[in-house]
């Protein structure tokens, strides 16, 4: 994953994030059925989202950095 | 239930404002995913959401019992409209102006108390959900008087006796509860019914003759 993507999963996920605080925050200020409904359902959904995609995009730096740094162990001379 | 008087809600909001606060600040910035901007997206995107989402649920899961929440479908406009009328005899608002009830009469009398009552109750909310969608959106009141009914009356009665046990000394001196003594408890014979205590909601049954 280069830095450009990683950049990109991770405006995504703030994005979603957002989203998913704004539809909690809903249902705290009209209490009615479709925001409970929705911040307890859509809201989930983007909030989970968007942590993964934070997971994922941690994930694949961290295998990055560990193929990097082994590939600078076998270059080392002995 | 307020804001103000709401702990979770209090919680909920701080959450979602600590998060946004590192949210909006990372989608400005952009700065390189170091171990500090990592640190800081985990508690953006994790910890603050997941602290925001679980008090967001339960103070969610606790507003659903109010009227409030019951009366924001039209359907049931009237019914709550009846619970809020401090003058009516209807036994829902007789119930809700005592305050073991108050402003949750509708839950505390058609929930499920069984030992996964909660979990139950809510599920048939959700198939309440589901019938609007389909079936009730767009109906009149008129048209929905002569539809909507409780799908099993006999589980009113054990919701009576939550409170009213049927074993009180003074409850069995009155010679029409002894009489009808095994057909209350059995539920075959409703508490909330027209010779006996009246009907929760007389206006939905006697305008259009539906099922109590």
């Amino acid at each position: 994953m280069t830095a450009r993507s990683a950049e990109r999963w991770l405006v995504v996920a703030c994005l979603c994030a957002l989203a998913a605080l704004a539809l909690m925050t809903w249902q705290i200020f009209d209490p009615t059925v479709w925001p409970v409904m929705i911040a307890m359902s859509l809201g989930q959904v983007l909030g989970t989202a968007s942590f993964a995609a934070f997971a994922y995009v941690v994930f694949a730096d961290f295998r990055a950095r560990r193929r990097t740094a082994k590939e600078s162990r076998r270059a080392e001379p002995q | 239930m307020t804001i103000a008087n709401s702990p979770l809600a209090v919680v909920e909001l701080a959450c979602a404002a600590l998060s946004a606060v590192i949210l909006v600040g990372y989608l400005f910035v952009r700065p390189p995913l170091l171990r500090a901007t990592k640190l800081a997206l985990l508690l953006g995107l994790g910890v603050f959401p997941i602290g925001a989402a679980f008090a967001g649920n339960v103070h969610g899961f606790e507003e659903t019992k109010e009227r409030k929440f019951c009366g924001s479908c039209h359907t049931m406009v009237l019914h709550a409209a009846d619970s809020d009328d401090r003058t009516s005899r209807a036994l829902a608002s007789e119930h809700a102006r005592n305050a073991m009830f108050g402003g949750e009469n509708c839950y505390t009398c058609h929930a499920d108390y069984g030992m996964f009552g909660t979990v139950v109750t809510k599920a048939g909310g959700l198939r309440h959900v589901w019938l609007y969608l389909t079936e009730y959106r767009n109906t009149s009141l008129e048209e929905d008087k002569k539809r909507i009914h409780l799908r099993d009356p006999s589980q009113m009665n054990a919701n009576c006796m939550r409170c009213h046990s049927t074993e009180d000394t003074l409850w069995l001196k009155v010679p029409d509860h002894v009489a009808s003594l095994d057909d209350t408890r059995a539920g075959r014979m409703g508490c909330a019914s027209a010779g006996c205590h009246g009907l929760a909601h007389p206006f939905w049954a006697l305008d259009a003759g539906a099922k109590p």
